[in-house]
């Protein structure tokens, strides 16, 4: 969005709460409100979230003692339709608590907890006190993300016991799942409390994959976090890398080659493509249909041997660099996707044929892990989650980036078309296969598209040293949703600040809420249908 | 992979004094395309070492998915590990091999113990990728123990990120291999594994 538009929104905010504003600052499509008093974020964030229609995109804590502010907290919001980014920023001063918000936007308890755990700060007024990163045997008083506390610390271990939420009566069973899981999966632990087959309610306990991800990254150089940021999650280590440079190259004013945002385009749909492949593949595995799965199973093979041909890599390690792609494609490599995908898609078809004309396979899909609109809009979910609830969110087309141009390919019929399929979709498994088989599709659409190459730099002129206290937003739309990275350079060349909010943080939360009218045994095909992941949350 | 040699390399040497069986990888050329040759290998000492069938317990000990990845592709149509007598079961009571992946967080530590001790002796434990062997890109910090050896006894490391499935293939080898070679290497458990 450009700067004039940014500062319509401003002229309203500032009409809206006058005084309560103390500077209004600007970075590309991010507007900045600098609040004066804590007090009054609860009230700013509820109208930008309720009147503004904005969802909440991320909340980033900062530590800044050392220069005078104390904590800062930045709410980001997200707003919908534009390619705008609202920053409420609250600096806390001296005070070690901060007004929970959540009761004017329910989709920031989770930020709320981690800020507890990671910062020490008391988020005053959310009721959910338990801890979330750092499970019961940590100690109560280190705080990793504070800036005086050593990144390799081995704190001591408590006991303690970490209080699920008790459901009582005649009848009721408690089933508890993981972390360590049946089949070749991450670890995470799930509380079913049943009625006969029933689930009555579930609770799903995470970050057992807690890796220290953003504490790590201030104590590596820039360049290194783009393959920490690869490994945040496997399977989305391109979209992951993508908005991590993008954030980079925003703050350095990096201009990356037309060549290399195509080319790390096509390797986003190139990852998008594989992990659906095998995301549908599991699908039919866990609604017992094996022939499917084994067919899915070999495309996705397939897929793998191409980003292997293409990068070096079979799941896309190491094809992003600040400023640009390190791998190339030329005519060979070319030629070699054309080939590849034409039979691909053409086996991809034939197999979605088949399993959408069983209906055995069909009817455990319908009505299984129906996702209610209303919570998936207050808690904020994004990709494939939102859409197969007629929230329709794709941050390609929202915050045009790298090589995407699908806005403007779209004529007002076609908007008109999508408006209509996504009042149609029902939010239960059945919307997200059909949503992934169409994604599949658009993907190798995508790739094609982009394959006529022109211009030869693979990457920008990246400046030898960054200015300290610069900040930037990344983004970028994996096969699970937006993936939103938040950078803060430091002094020397380092980051002071890496905030990494996946696609997988925000959609955990619909967990609970969409398989309350299943029977347990559907429960499986209900998280594979949403597709998850644990590492990519846990960080 | 561009640059990246130091902090993704497969820092194997470290563990070389422990007497832990160690070999070459990176884009481990020793093995490339060798999958079928080292499964029908596999197969012949599974049948004679474990009445043909060895059983796998895999524990996601914090990893980033990445080896997940390839350890799940073992099981496509393609790959087929079945077919050389090896599976992976749901309950460590009934697992030969445990194999973990990532540098163990602290939250997994309890649940990746309670795992090895609830596998019958005797037992093999085989550590894949990087971050298993000492941490990798995510090292040893406040979350991590810095590798699968600090937490459990590791028979065999499995370099590479992620290792490949002929690689992890050729580890699992490696691993029965050792057993048969090293009687009383690791107490009672090649005398209770050689069934030939």
């Amino acid at each position: 969005m450009n700067r004039q538009g940014l500062e319509g929104y401003a002229g309203g905010m500032e009409a809206r709460f006058p005084g309560r504003i103390r500077r209004v600052g600007y970075n590309h499509n991010e507007i900045h409100f600098h609040l004066e008093d804590p007090r009054d974020a609860p009230g700013i964030c509820g109208h930008v979230h309720a009147s503004m229609k904005a969802r909440l995109a991320t909340v980033v804590c900062t530590d800044e003692r050392r220069h005078g502010n104390g904590f800062v907290i930045r709410y980001v919001f997200e707003k919908e339709g534009e390619d705008a980014f609202i920053f409420i920023i609250v600096p806390l001063g001296h005070g070690n608590s901060f007004p929970s918000i959540i009761l004017h936007v329910p989709g920031a308890s989770l930020y709320e907890r981690e800020i507890r755990d990671m910062f020490g700060l008391v988020p005053a007024g959310n009721p959910d006190t338990r801890p979330l990163v750092l499970h019961e045997h940590w100690p109560g008083d280190a705080y990793p993300l504070r800036k005086d506390f050593r990144l390799g610390t081995k704190a001591g271990r408590r006991e303690g016991v970490y209080p699920f939420l008790r459901v009582e009566g005649d009848g009721i069973c408690e089933i508890p799942v993981g972390p360590v899981h049946a089949g070749i999966i991450e670890p995470g632990h799930f509380r079913f409390s049943v009625l006969g087959e029933n689930i009555i309610n579930l609770e799903t306990r995470l970050f057992y994959a807690h890796k220290g991800i953003e504490k790590l990254a201030e104590s590596m150089a820039p360049e290194e976090i783009v393959r920490l940021a690869e490994r945040i999650s496997g399977d989305e280590s391109v979209a992951n890398s993508t908005a991590y440079c993008q954030a980079v190259e925003k703050i350095l004013e990096i201009r990356v080659p037309e060549r290399a945002k195509k080319i790390r385009t096509v390797f986003a749909e190139l990852e998008r493509a594989y992990n659906h492949v095998g995301t549908l593949g599991g699908m039919a595995t866990d609604a017992g249909f094996a022939f499917g799965a084994a067919r899915m199973g070999i495309l996705k093979e397939r897929l793998m041997s191409l980003n292997e041909a293409l990068c070096g890599s079979r799941i896309l390690f190491g094809v992003n660099r600040i400023g640009g792609v390190v791998p190339d494609i030329g005519q060979e490599n070319k030629e070699l996707i054309l080939g590849r995908i034409g039979v691909i898609l053409r086996d991809f078809d034939k197999v979605a044929g088949l399993l959408g004309s069983k209906s055995s396979f069909m009817d455990r899909l319908k009505d299984a892990g129906r996702i209610p609109k209303k919570a998936a809009r207050d808690l904020g979910i994004v990709g494939v989650a939102a859409r197969c609830a007629g929230i329709d969110l794709d941050t390609r087309r929202d915050h045009p980036y790298a090589g995407y141009n699908i806005r403007n390919g779209r004529t007002p019929q076609e908007v008109v078309r999508d408006q209509i399929e996504m009042e149609k979709r029902a939010g239960d498994a059945m919307a997200r296969y059909e949503i992934r088989i169409n994604e599949v599709r658009d993907s190798f659409g995508i790739i094609l598209g982009l394959l006529d190459l022109d211009g030869d730099g693979l990457c920008g002129e990246v400046p030898e040293r960054m200015e300290p206290y610069q900040s930037a937003l990344g983004y970028a739309e994996s096969h699970r949703g937006q993936t939103l990275h938040w950078v803060m350079t430091g002094e020397d060349n380092s980051i002071f600040r890496y905030k990494v909010r996946t696609a997988s943080f925000c959609n955990w939360q619909i967990m609970g809420h969409c398989v309350s009218s299943d029977i347990v045994p559907d429960f499986p095909l209900v998280n594979k249908s949403l597709d998850l992941s644990y590492s990519g949350n846990d960080l | 992979m561009g640059g990246s040699g130091d902090i993704l390399g497969n820092r194997l040497e470290a563990r070389a004094k422990d007497g832990l069986v160690r070999f070459p990888c990176g884009a481990c050329p020793s093995v490339a395309g060798r999958y079928e040759e080292i499964g029908s290998e596999l197969r012949e000492k599974i049948a004679k070492m474990f009445g043909r069938s060895l059983a796998i317990r895999e524990v996601d000990a914090g990893s980033c998915n990445g080896c997940e990845i390839e350890i799940s592709a073992l099981n496509n149509p393609v790959y087929d590990i079945e077919r050389f007598g090896i599976r992976f079961v749901s309950s460590p009571r009934h697992a030969d091999v445990l194999l973990v992946t990532g540098p163990v967080s602290r939250n997994m530590e309890a649940a990746l113990r309670r795992t090895y001790e609830a596998i019958p002796s005797p037992k093999i434990v085989v550590a894949v990728g990087a971050c298993a062997a000492d941490g990798g890109i995510f090292g040893d910090t406040y979350a991590t123990a810095g590798g699968v050896g600090r937490v459990v006894p590791a028979d065999v490391y499995i370099p590479g990120c992620p290792p490949r499935p002929e690689l992890l293939l050729q580890g699992l080898l490696l691993a029965i291999n050792r057993l048969r070679q090293e009687p009383g290497g690791r107490g009672q458990a090649s005398s209770g594994l050689a069934r030939s």
